[in-house]
């Protein structure tokens, strides 16, 4: 039986449309406008879930986007909860986190063995006894956590957006449209967020039995449509702020990063739950969830009522309830002295029966629905529970005893909050600059009062943004307090649930602190309370509270858990996003893709790896580009390693700083290697300078290095203020390497260079033109042929490479990636910064005593290598071979050199060279192995010990001739 | 024969423009007769330079560069070169299809206490439409429809995780946006561009449909 009411003024419901669903295997009806739990509870479902730890079942309990333990899937999305999501046609919903659907879930056993589940058996299980720690483990890991990730689902497209607004009013209820309004009218951009699908908050919903609240947002909405200034986006929640009022906006298909010069916070206030036995039973309700239900969704939220509260807003409801045909059975008035307006007269007047100073302990259910409540009075001392209490039968109790404000974003906001011990409640004591509060979320509760609220902090808002010079208003006074200080009340029975999102009962904290954990961080922790999905929401407030009580501290004193953003769960899909993560790309990128490139990341560079052929395999492409190099001509794109020009009188004297070896004294025309050290005395990178001019410097930096030796630079010629400018090329050149014994031949026809030897020497560089492109070639020999450095700028980078490779087809030139290259190196014994060295490695270690001049004035890290030069070495830099009949395991990069029990070193680098016919490599090992003959082993992979033998570097070539004096 | 290739030259040519040469570069004149809400438009073919130091402005007043722009803002020189000062003692100069400046200035520029010489090979695109704007705020922070056509500020930010430097100016009558990026980004942030832009009913376009000047 439909559980539908007749139309009711303001509903958001179509009734022209129908939709159909299926929950749990059933098919159910709706209209466009229905959420998920609206639709199922007007067809008479209640439990809509189960709760995480006893899979008890569950209802609906806020209507308020705040229900999670309603949480559902429909495979493509996972978590969505059932009072937030929309209706739509097809949805085939299932509850999450049970066996078998909600109603007939099998784990409901749990709910029978929660004496053994006490507050931090999770962490407990793992003690004692240890044997069965791996069990628990994967118990835990089998039945913790809400729903299940489906690899396969569609990507979902979720753009983001920047946008910007002189004013952010977060919360469209009575406060947030007044402030709106008002502040719309002063000439500021005003945006109005409202997390619901319709404006109006609680002027929609708390009617207290007549429209006159309906008929006053109806004047609100139509005002501000009037205003082009003002903004409303309503189904857009605000999920966290951030320094400088960036504000993360999140709606169904997108997230905005909002940038405001001021910020209303008018988010209002959440209800809080009475603690009383089974008070998390389907049917008990806040009060504002069942008047959601009439009047958003037109929805009986049930057929005969009790009503628990301790506020106004409780008799409002009750008279919500009884305008549409809801029996009340009773208001039971937690307070002794009952409701002091006229809204008491008017729910008796309705022949509405009100018990003062009385309470619940505890809901009857039966077959998963609420039958009765067994009230009593809450005057006196007396204890649960109380033999022959009266039993008032009902479906629905409505809970309306406090709440707790929504200032998860006025805490990110950087605003003090304070306790009050008169109202209950926390209040912003102070906020930041361009932060302003407005209505219930303020401690403003009467609704003409909350008004004028809004418009008081609209107008201290446009004065701060300067839209204004008026004096701001006074703040008028608050009323009424409608928290109950302390709405708990102890059954021994137990399921008395303080948080429903983790089964938190009211003796697990008792437990909690008995056991040493009350602080209310450490508590929260060990019990997890407030760590659900909904962030405690529901429960921090109350759990405050009883820590307070048990350590008898006032409220403020225990304090409040940090709030971090995100304040409402957000989908990964948001954060993922459209992710920019800029890729760089060489100008050659294309060319090498039509060479058959088999790419690989270089930081943020794609870089060739290899150049695939149809017939062979990835080592066999390798090895044909190494040997292309060493017996012909090879080229190979090295346009990613950082590139910086230095001008200036003082260029020579700066980089006789930041290197480590010499470099004023290099000639003009010539290049020298350099290693580049931090203030520890670290290598942070190597490279090449090359001399141009007297004033002008060229110098290369590893790629990955570029961006932060650029800053790193910029920054010691910002402090030593040296007459000299540095710019950053590594974009704006291309450059490519030459290498191999006719890299002469080739080049000689595409330049008027004179090229010979006594001209153009080794380490020498030149400025000329290359295939009619200006070009900077630099004499290096890295991978130990005669080779060339082309540098160019990128605009002419396509054709210098397209004419070098047309030109040197009928010398068998042949692209190279970067394995090849770094097989090449390492015949040479050359190291890679960051692969043969780490975080912690000096040229001492390294063994590149060469590259540093311990007698210059100064290098950045000299004075740190003076200390530790005279240390002993605890690892040393090593070539080493394995023996040429090896078979079996190959050792690979990080694998451990051991010493009897013990780890003497580590493998940086491996490769078999087909030129020596053996593997050869680098590795970090202890002094005492290091001398050149000695054997050691290295533990490969399954823990196969691999014999080798440390050998000097270079391998290949070692007296250098072939790329000096080729 | 053209030695120059624009960065995104390889991307453009899936569009199938009718390629011309300018400045010893080929560059993508026209596409189609289409005018999307939104239009990119690779104009990397313009001929630009950098210099800075602290004698920078003096060099360029030496050379006949009279009007200097303030910091972080732009000009334009009588013969149609853009001058943008980045900072306080760095300039940044393109000439417009007609005019020669950064020709001339770069053959007699020569590195000098407080002078430097800064190679630009920066990849530039021109972004015009009427929903332009919302592509920006789906991919910078910064706030462009806060300023008037009229500003003349030379914005260095982040767009898609790009550093960029963004001015904009009327182009054919509406506002256009010049962005000038590191080569090696180039291909990243016109498709990413590109592909926002799409989505929003917008494409890539010759250069001549904003810059009409270059086909005349």
């Amino acid at each position: 039986m439909s559980s539908r009411l007749p139309p009711v003024l303001g509903e958001w419901i179509d009734r022209s449309q129908s939709l159909t669903i299926r929950f749990d295997g059933q098919r159910y009806a709706g209209h466009p406008g229905d959420v998920v739990s609206s639709a199922l509870w007007a067809a008479g479902v209640r439990v809509l879930g189960r709760s995480f730890k006893y899979h008890r079942p569950r209802g609906i309990l806020s209507l308020a986007n705040h229900d999670v333990n309603t949480l559902m899937t429909d495979d493509a999305h996972i978590n969505l909860r059932g009072d937030v999501s929309p209706l739509a046609e097809g949805m085939d919903l299932r509850a999450v986190n049970t066996a078998g659907g909600a109603r007939a879930d099998r784990r409901r056993l749990f709910d029978k063995l929660s004496a053994f589940m006490p507050v931090g058996f999770y962490y407990k299980a793992f003690h004692r006894p240890k044997a069965l720690a791996h069990f628990w483990e994967r118990f835990f890991r089998r039945m913790a956590g809400l729903g299940e990730i489906n690899v396969d689902s569609p990507r979902l497209y979720t753009p983001k957006r920047y946008d910007f607004r002189d004013l952010l009013v977060i919360g469209a209820g009575p406060s947030g449209l007044a402030a709106g309004l008002c502040a719309a009218h002063s000439g500021a951009s005003v945006l109005i967020v409202e997390e619901n699908a319709q404006a109006g908050g609680s002027l929609g919903y708390a009617r207290g039995g007549s429209d006159t609240n309906h008929e006053r947002l109806e004047e609100l909405l139509a005002q501000a449509k009037q205003l082009p200034h003002l903004e409303i986006r309503t189904g857009t929640c605000a999920v966290g702020y951030y320094a400088d009022h960036w504000i993360a906006l999140v709606e169904a298909q997108r997230m905005t990063t909002l940038r405001a010069r001021a910020v209303i916070v008018s988010t209002g206030v959440m209800d809080q739950p009475a603690v009383f036995r089974n008070n998390d039973a389907p049917g008990v309700m806040f009060a504002s969830a069942a008047q959601r239900l009439i009047y958003r969704y037109a929805v009986k939220p049930m057929h005969r009522a009790v009503v628990l509260t301790a506020n106004s807003e409780g008799y409002e409801a009750a008279l919500d309830l009884d305008r549409h045909g809801i029996g009340v059975g009773a208001v039971l008035d937690l307070r002794p002295e009952g409701e002091s307006t006229d809204l008491a007269q008017r729910v008796t007047s309705a022949n509405i029966r009100v018990l003062k100073g009385y309470g619940v302990s505890e809901a009857i259910a039966r077959n998963d629905r609420l039958t009765g409540v067994r009230i009593f009075s809450v005057d006196g001392q007396a204890r649960l529970p109380i033999p022959n209490s009266e039993v008032l039968s009902c479906d629905g109790l409505l809970m309306s005893v406090g709440f707790a404000p929504a200032a998860a974003l006025l805490y990110q906001a950087g605003a003090r909050m304070s306790y009050s011990e008169i109202t209950h409640q926390f209040y912003p004591r102070e906020l930041p600059k361009g932060v302003f509060a407005a209505g219930r979320v303020n401690g403003v509760f009467d609704l003409p009062y909350r008004l004028e609220d809004g418009k008081r902090a609209a107008q201290e808002a446009v004065r701060y943004l300067g839209f204004s010079t008026q004096p701001n208003p006074i703040v008028p006074p608050q009323r009424r307090w409608p928290t109950h200080p302390y709405p708990i009340f102890a059954h021994p029975d137990g399921k008395n649930f303080v948080d429903f999102d983790e089964d938190l009962q009211l003796k697990d904290f008792a437990n909690a602190a008995q056991e040493g954990f009350d602080n209310i961080e450490l508590m929260k922790r060990y019990s997890t309370v407030g760590m659900g999905p909904s962030q405690g929401k529901h429960s921090n407030m109350n759990a405050i509270r009883i820590l307070a009580n048990l350590r008898g501290e006032t409220v403020d004193k225990v304090g409040t858990t940090t709030s971090r953003p995100f304040y409402h769960p957000v989908a990964l899909a948001h954060l993922s996003g459209r992710g920019f993560h800029p890729v760089r790309r060489t100008p050659l990128h294309s060319l090498h893709a039509e060479l058959g490139a088999a790419w690989m990341p270089a930081g943020n560079w794609q870089r060739p790896e290899y150049y695939a052929r149809s017939d062979q395999d990835k080592n066999e492409c390798v090895r044909g580009e190494v040997r292309a190099v060493r017996e012909s001509l090879g080229l190979i794109d090295v346009g990613t390693l950082g590139k910086m020009d230095l001008y200036g009188p003082a260029a020579g004297e700066f980089l006789e700083r930041v290197y480590a070896g010499r470099c004023a004294n290099l000639k003009v025309g010539m290049t020298r290697y350099g290693v580049m050290l931090d203030e520890s005395g670290v290598i942070i990178d190597d490279g090449v300078m090359a001399r141009l001019s007297d004033q002008h410097f060229y110098f290369t930096t590893t790629t990955t290095g570029s961006a932060t030796v650029y800053r790193e630079l910029t920054r010691w010629n910002t402090l030593w203020r040296m007459d000299c400018g540095i710019v950053n090329l590594t974009g704006a050149f291309s450059a490519m390497n030459l290498a191999g014994p006719k890299a002469r031949d080739l080049l000689a026809k595409l330049t008027d260079l004179d090229l010979s030897h006594a001209s153009f020497p080794y380490l020498g560089v030149r400025e000329a033109q290359v295939a009619d492109v200006p070009c900077r070639l630099l004499r290096v020999g890295f991978v130990g042929e005669l080779g060339y450095e082309i540098h160019t700028p990128a605009e002419h980078a396509h054709h210098l490479w397209t004419a070098l490779m047309a030109a040197g087809n009928a010398l068998g030139i042949r692209p190279f990636g970067v394995e090849a290259q770094r097989l090449l190196r390492l015949e040479k014994g050359h190291i890679i910064i960051g692969q043969d060295t780490d975080g912690l490695t000096t040229p001492l270690e390294a063994r590149m005593e060469w590259a540093i001049k311990m007698d210059k004035p100064f290098f950045v890290g000299q004075r740190s290598l003076r200390i530790v030069a005279p240390r002993q070495r605890k690892q040393v830099l090593v070539g080493f071979t394995l023996d040429k009949s090896h078979s079996g395991a190959v050792p690979k990069e990080c694998h451990l050199i051991i010493r009897g029990n013990d780890i003497a070193g580590r493998v940086t680098s491996i490769a078999f060279s087909e030129t020596l016919g053996c593997h050869i490599g680098l590795a970090f090992i202890i002094p005492e192995l290091a001398e050149e003959g000695t054997a050691f082993a290295i533990r490969a992979d399954a823990g196969k010990m691999v014999s080798a033998v440390v050998a000097k570097a270079p391998f290949y070539d070692p007296s250098a001739q072939r790329q000096r004096d080729y | 024969m053209e030695t120059r290739r624009s960065a995104l030259h390889d991307l453009l040519q899936q569009h199938n423009p009718r390629w011309s040469a300018m400045n010893g570069m080929l560059a993508p004149v026209s596409m189609d007769d289409r005018r999307p809400t939104i239009a990119l438009a690779d104009a990397s073919c313009m001929h630009r330079m950098g210099v800075k130091g602290s004698q920078a402005e003096v060099w360029l007043h030496s050379q006949g560069i009279e009007m200097l722009p303030g910091i972080n803002a732009w000009v334009r020189t009588p013969e149609g070169t853009l001058v943008a000062r980045l900072g306080r003692t760095e300039f940044f100069l393109e000439d417009s299809p007609s005019a020669t400046t950064t020709t001339r200035l770069r053959s007699t520029l020569r590195a000098a206490s407080g002078l430097t010489p800064v190679i630009r090979q920066d990849c530039a695109i021109v972004l015009s439409g009427e929903r332009t704007n919302e592509l920006l705020t789906q991919t910078c922070s910064v706030n462009f429809a806060a300023y008037s056509d009229a500003d003349r500020f030379a914005i260095l930010t982040s767009m898609v995780g790009v550093s960029v430097l963004v001015i904009w100016e009327l182009h054919t009558g509406q506002r256009g946006y010049r962005i000038w990026c590191d080569p090696s980004f180039a291909a990243f942030l016109w498709e990413t561009l590109l592909g926002i832009a799409q989505e929003l009913g917008g494409g890539a376009v010759g250069l001549g449909a904003l810059i009409p000047e270059v086909v005349r």
